[in-house]
């Protein structure tokens, strides 16, 4: 009764509130859900550069610890790829980043890697150094603050939108100066539900097969999620098996926004619906990209769709901002209604990303804008 | 101070709009609510000059307010539609008295035809005679599969163009949210869109595809539109009770968020590799199924036959069309079964989603219906493992539900607590008759909740309307 589901020797770890495992068929299990994704999905040469990205966390722990086993193998199933591990800065508050990131050089050191660290400010002004390996970045406070402030002048929720496709961008900006093609994220199965149910609610929901989908290849570097049927429980299970300690144990603030609204969600279904995470997941497999090729938009690089005459949110949205001041004291024909709701729509911005920008305020510094557009 | 309306039209605000956070007089207000829902129409092409349109009325705000504004709109822009309310009375006794009366002050108000089609008229078989045949442990699958169809009956019988119905912004939103929860790919892609129809059958149309429920409620309560609402409803089944907590939670803080979950579905596609269950229509009926005969179908045929159980009955025929279809069944539900079984039985679901939504108490229920079906819970001849019965869809007026709206006259007070500006106050309904309620004849103010009658459609095309805890339905490719 009291036996691996696998094995038959006795288990000791109860995954699901159900199933029974030993420890080694557990980790056994684990390696093979993160090898599966990569092996099945046969894009990466052999030796091929991989930016790591390491945020700290609980999942970034343990894709560390799952490529060290992975490339310390000595048999056929040794994982060919040439790790270069990356960790990206501003975050946080300064005391916490700066321990974070310490403490990261720190583990990555134990595993005998080398960590490279960017800031996220870095994003204004973009240039070509590289940092010298674990060390930390000097700050550029100019920047830094310039930064803040234009965070700081949106929504919470569009804020946490915004940075997440920052994120992105630096991640790949690195990849570029670091020589690698490949970018692995760690996003396991609940992080990838919650992101699903962002992306619908913000209005992103034709970008959910490169934000949640395995390989995102808006760019040529492509980013790839191999933590991303692995659940939370396994994560904690494999982070206590292991004894590993997440460089950052500092849990997220619990900011009044649509993400935490539904991070919530998603942890009350971890912990009561176990399946329904794993159909959200499913589901996002299924779903594809809406538009045909066309334009990138220049914050979040997805397809920002044609100008079309056709009856949508968009339009609607547009309809009522004009009609509730006033506007368009006329028949329904007008077509023509200033775009103030959504700037540069379709023409350089997606819908949510344009309604991002509406609410950026850089009076401070007209320039901010420019810049993202002209990236 | 009194806060002038956003228009410059000169006269002083009394809302500030849900949708978009504009300070509006009424007029205003008006005037932008109806030039929405005309801009909807006439950009997504909803209907032809001269088509005669039967519009879906519960009796509840949704409809309501469509049949109103369609009226009023039909008149301003000589849109040429012959307009006429469709309901469906499904034989309960008791059961859709009170919303039907309300149907028929609407027929008056609005000077439009009203046709009451009865299970009878499109089944031959009322509910009523169904549980006789049936007893009250399947009588569930029976309503809501019939509902389903009963519009598609209805609108044949009438020889409309097109139904219309009362799905708002927030509706499609939350189906939105729960399809991507039970993983359903199939009606995650159909459900954002303004029309649907196959081939050679009735398309429906949503005209308050892009209104706010919340004006919906503002707009009935000013313009003193007569509307019915019961403080019973149908529990909402677990998945659609989770995305509508998680849709008012959100709301909250971004209320733009509804529309920008209708642009994501709008906007996303299915994966070419995916295939999708194919909508055709039964062989025997030409109504919209995805089975080559219709569940209503099966289910006729063994009620006809006297063969209620079909099953359990010695047709050979019907036995081997459940087969089929309980094989299709099964294969749709695949890996959502563990799912929906642990949805389904987890008593503690509805109590959480209704703790989320900080229901204050359980109200027991005042009609007729309820009273019988009370009766039948405390007879103990409930199984549990298909439907809770006391959440069937003869028991939508199950007394203990309180669901997770607010209940009875607080929610438009809320409203306007939330949204009214200056001397909303005044406005606050006074049950008598008139605003958001309506007097039953006992003297008793029928509490409203949003829910109200509308369930009669806004279910039609989801798992069964009824009550959605039977999960059993859950993959039907009908509607939506
Ligand atoms: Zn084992
Ligand atoms: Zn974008
Ligand atoms: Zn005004
Ligand atoms: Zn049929």
């Amino acid at each position: 009764m009291f036996n691996c589901k696998k094995c038959d020797n006795p288990g000791n770890i109860i995954l699901r509130k159900k199933d029974l495992y030993c420890t080694e068929c557990f980790k056994t299990n684990i390696n093979h859900k993160f090898r599966a994704c990569i092996g099945k999905n046969k894009i990466l040469a052999k030796n091929e550069n991989v930016l790591i990205c390491l945020s700290g966390g609980q999942c970034s722990t343990v894709l560390l610890d799952l490529i060290k086993n992975g490339i310390s193998l000595d048999n056929h199933k040794k994982l060919w790829i040439t790790p270069v591990f990356f960790h990206l800065m501003g975050m946080r508050k300064e005391s916490d980043d700066e321990l974070i990131a310490n403490a990261l050089i720190k583990q990555c050191n134990h595993y005998d890697f080398n960590l490279y660290i960017g800031h996220i400010s870095e994003y204004l002004l973009k240039n070509n150094n590289v940092q010298e390996i674990n060390t930390l970045p000097q700050e550029n406070n100019t920047l830094i603050n310039k930064f803040n402030d234009l965070l700081s002048s949106m929504s919470v929720s569009s804020r946490n939108d915004f940075l997440s496709k920052v994120h992105r961008d630096m991640y790949v900006h690195f990849a570029k100066l670091l020589q690698c093609k490949y970018i692995f994220s760690g996003e396991t199965l609940g992080t990838l539900a919650s992101n699903l149910l962002t992306n619908l609610t913000i209005g992103r929901g034709s970008q959910v097969q490169y934000d949640v989908g395995f390989c995102d290849n808006r760019n040529e570097v492509r980013i790839l999620r191999p933590m991303k049927d692995i659940s939370q429980e396994e994560i904690d299970q494999y982070i206590q098996i292991n004894q590993l300690s997440p460089a950052s144990c500092i849990s997220n603030n619990q900011e009044n926004c649509l993400q935490t609204i539904i991070k919530n969600f998603v942890t009350d279904l971890q912990e009561n619906y176990q399946a329904t995470i794993s159909t959200v997941c499913k589901t996002a497999d299924k779903i594809g990209v809406g538009m045909k090729q066309c334009k990138k938009c220049k914050v979040c690089e997805s397809d920002i769709g044609e100008n079309s005459n056709k009856l949508s949110a968009l339009e609607a949205t547009n309809y009522s901002s004009s009609v509730s001041v006033g506007q368009q004291q006329l028949t329904s024909d007008s077509e023509n209604f200033a775009h103030a709701m959504f700037p540069y729509i379709n023409q350089s911005l997606c819908y949510t990303c344009s309604k991002m920008f509406s609410e950026m305020d850089d009076s401070n510094d007209v320039n901010l804008k420019q810049i993202l557009l002209n990236k | 101070m009194p806060i002038s309306c956003r228009t410059g039209c000169g006269r002083n605000a009394v809302l500030k709009r849900p949708k978009t956070g504009d300070a509006l007089c009424k007029e205003c207000f008006y005037w932008a609510f109806e030039a929405e829902i005309h801009y909807t129409i006439t950009k997504g092409e909803l209907f032809n000059r001269g088509d005669s349109v039967a519009i879906a009325a519960s009796g509840g705000k949704d409809s309501t307010v469509l049949a109103h504004v369609l009226k009023t709109l039909n008149q301003r822009h000589d849109y040429g539609l012959n307009l006429m309310l469709l309901s469906i009375d499904e034989g309960i006794t008791g059961y859709r008295d009170d919303s039907l009366e309300t149907v028929k002050q609407n027929r008056d108000d609005y000077e439009m035809p009203l046709k009451i089609l009865s299970y009878k008229d499109l089944y031959g078989w009322t509910m009523d005679e169904i549980v006789a045949q049936i007893g009250r442990k399947n009588n569930c699958t029976f309503c809501g599969v019939f509902r389903r169809q009963a519009l598609d009956r209805g609108a044949a019988l009438l020889n409309v163009k097109c139904i219309a119905t009362g799905h708002n912004a927030d509706d499609i939103a939350e189906t939105v949210l729960m399809n991507v929860l039970r993983g359903d790919i199939a009606r995650l892609k159909r459900c954002t869109a303004i029309s649907t129809g196959s081939e050679g059958t009735i398309p429906r149309v949503k005209p308050l595809k892009y209104t706010y429920e919340k004006e919906i409620v503002m707009y009935a309560h000013y313009k003193k539109l007569v509307y019915f609402s019961t403080e019973c409803v149908f529990a909402p089944n677990a998945y659609r009770g989770h995305a509508r907590a998680l849709l008012k939670d959100m709301e909250k803080i971004r209320p733009s968020c509804i529309m920008d979950i209708i642009y994501s579905g709008e906007t996303m596609a299915v994966k070419e590799e995916v295939t999708l269950p194919t909508q055709g229509i039964c062989v025997r009926c030409k109504f919209v199924s995805s089975q080559e005969v219709c569940k209503a179908c099966v289910l006729l045929e063994g009620l006809n036959k006297g063969l209620p159980r079909l099953g359990v009955g010695k047709s050979s025929k019907a036995k081997k069309m459940l087969a089929e279809y309980n094989a299709k069944q099964e294969q749709e539900k695949g890996s959502l079964e563990q799912a929906i079984i642990d949805l389904d039985d987890s008593s503690n679901l509805i109590d959480d989603i209704n703790q989320s939504n900080k229901v204050t108490k359980a109200k027991s229920c005042r009609s007729g219906s309820c009273k019988s079906n009370n009766k039948v819970s405390n007879g103990s001849t409930v199984n549990n493992d298909k439907c809770s019965s006391k959440e069937c869809c003869t028991g939508k007026c199950k007394s203990n539900q309180g669901n997770d709206i607010d209940q009875g006259n607080s929610k438009i007070n809320s409203l306007l607590e939330e949204y009214g500006i200056n001397d909303a106050q005044k406005d606050i309904p006074n049950g008598n008759g008139h605003g958001s309620n309506v007097s039953k004849s006992n003297g008793e103010i029928v509490e409203n909740s949003d829910e109200d009658g509308e369930v009669l459609f806004n279910d039609q095309d989801e798992e069964n309307s009824c009550a959605g805890a039977c999960g059993k339905m859950g993959s039907l490719q009908i509607g939506f």
